[in-house]
């Protein structure tokens, strides 16, 4: 197959040898191009015939030329339909091959530390950075933290868009006594404590006290 | 009690929203209870904040995220971001004159995932189940999506909503020849049906304000029936409760173990 096509490259970039040597090939290695070939030799070779003949010309050489004419077109087709068939395979080994060659290179990795694994385990990769690393609480946890941050982020978007909308003044005195109000009707939870520093920092951010102050 | 500003003007509903389909909808009035609207004149101004718990699941992709996206922040992400475990919004409408938050639960659509989703199925008074219009076979599986989100629930304690999404993805033939196979699940899952999208934004704002029409009457109805006839007692607040439990979020599980996924 290599050979088949190294020649027929060859072929294409100098043309060396003519025509005719596409007779001296293997069936095997034939192309299209080289049955082009074959026709224009057979085509010289009958064109003779003809010119030998002289006019009229006779039917059986007519006959015979139609009929080489068929013959070289199913064996254009043939061709064509087995260097496809040619090349599918070559994609198809090139494939394998590279699989193989990765087989081998994890079977040479997992050779040194071979131990069997029961149906539900798996191995871990230490070196691998994208490895699982947390379990299963402890991503229910930040899920948890991530909610009431959420809810306490959502509660200060809507009070600050109150403020901006001048719902509510901005005057300091007030809005600490708003705080105050909010502070002794609300059943005092932690969480509602929480809401009211996360608001206390943002105001003190506003009147330019330092949002730093984390008090 | 927090500050809070106006609600927008497209989330105040003083009309009970239409339902999708005759074929699968969980209630024909066109007005809200009677009783309820009563309850409502009467408590202006003294009530604290009412809350529902919606629950959205689903297949991973079908686009539940985007419809929530879509709803509450007016957004459409043609990428797919997968939901890692839950999210949530709260988005605050006003009904019939009172304050009212739905506080949406969009759980994850991916296996891994689904025993940390799960442990937020609790309480929830809605619960969506979304499959994807142009991917049939996410029809299928609502109906063990919905099964898991009744386990967590008391029996007849939720509404029930199909929502079949990416409208926009599928012709109007094949929407209808989908819908009718979804009528029948909806019909089975005593759910009502809506066909939304996400992208265009197609039946989302009526979809939503359904939900909470409904889950709002229904939570007046209770609270009406829990104060046992006592209607002088509505609006001293008993009514409505406040926003206390906003986020309850559930305890940190531990008896549900590592090998549940
Ligand atoms: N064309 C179209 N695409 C949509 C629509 N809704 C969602 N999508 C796309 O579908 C993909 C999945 O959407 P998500 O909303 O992330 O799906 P999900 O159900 O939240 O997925 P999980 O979080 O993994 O459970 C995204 O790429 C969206 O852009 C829609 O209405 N129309
Ligand atoms: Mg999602």
């Amino acid at each position: 197959m290599e050979q088949g096509r190294e020649e027929e490259e060859e072929e294409l970039e100098e043309d060396d040898g003519g025509p005719e040597r596409a007779l001296e090939k293997s069936p095997f290695q034939l192309t299209a191009e080289d049955v082009y070939d074959i026709s224009s030799v057979v085509g010289r070779d009958l064109l003779q015939l003809q010119l030998s003949a002289g006019p009229p010309l006779p039917a059986a050489l007519a006959r015979l030329q139609f009929r080489i004419v068929r013959v070289l077109e199913m064996l254009e087709a043939l061709v064509s339909e087995s260097s496809l068939a040619e090349e599918q395979l070559r994609l198809e080994r090139d494939s394998l091959r590279r699989e193989l060659e990765e087989l081998r290179a994890a079977g040479a990795r997992g050779g040194t530390g071979q131990l069997s694994l029961g149906p539900d385990k798996m191995v871990i990769d230490l070196a691998d950075p994208n490895r699982p690393r947390f379990t299963l609480q402890e991503l229910r946890d930040v899920l948890q933290e991530r909610n009431q941050l959420k809810a306490q982020l959502l509660v200060v978007q809507e009070e600050l868009q109150c403020y901006k909308s001048g719902i509510i003044s901005q005057r300091r005195d007030q809005t600490e006594e708003l705080e105050k109000e909010a502070t002794g009707s609300s059943s005092g939870t932690s969480r509602d404590s929480e809401e009211k520093t996360i608001i206390k920092r943002l105001f003190s951010f506003k009147h330019g006290k330092g949002a730093s102050s984390r008090t | 009690m927090h500050l809070v500003p106006p609600v927008s003007r497209d989330r105040i509903i003083s009309q009970f929203p239409k339902w999708y389909t005759p074929e699968a909808c969980l209630q024909f009035k066109e007005h809200f209870h009677a009783q309820v609207r009563t309850a409502c004149q009467w408590s202006t101004g003294t009530l604290g904040l009412k809350i529902s718990k919606v629950v959205v699941v689903g297949d991973l992709y079908v686009g539940k995220t985007s419809l929530i996206n879509r709803f509450c922040k007016d957004n459409f992400d043609r990428d797919y971001k997968a939901t890692i475990g839950v999210d949530f919004e709260i988005e605050r409408f006003e009904i019939i004159g009172v304050p009212y938050n739905l506080q949406i639960w969009d759980t994850a659509g991916q296996e891994k995932f689904k025993c940390i989703a799960s442990a937020y199925y609790r309480g929830a008074e809605v619960i969506i189940t979304v499959f994807d219009l142009a991917d049939i076979r996410t029809l299928d599986h609502t109906k063990q999506w919905l099964e898991d989100a009744l386990k967590e629930n008391e029996p007849d304690s939720s509404f029930v909503f199909l929502v079949g999404t990416k409208k926009d993805l599928v012709s109007d033939a094949v929407c209808e020849r989908t819908e009718l196979d979804a009528i029948r699940f909806a019909n089975e899952m005593q759910a009502e049906y809506w066909s939304v999208s996400a992208k265009t934004g197609e039946n989302v704002k009526q979809f939503f304000s359904r939900v909470a029409a409904l889950a709002f009457e229904q939570s007046v109805i209770k609270e009406l029936e829990n104060s046992a006839g006592h209607m002088a007692q509505i609006g001293t607040g008993n009514l409505i409760k406040l926003e206390k439990n906003v986020m309850e979020i559930p305890e940190g599980n531990t008896q549900i173990s590592l090998g549940c996924c």
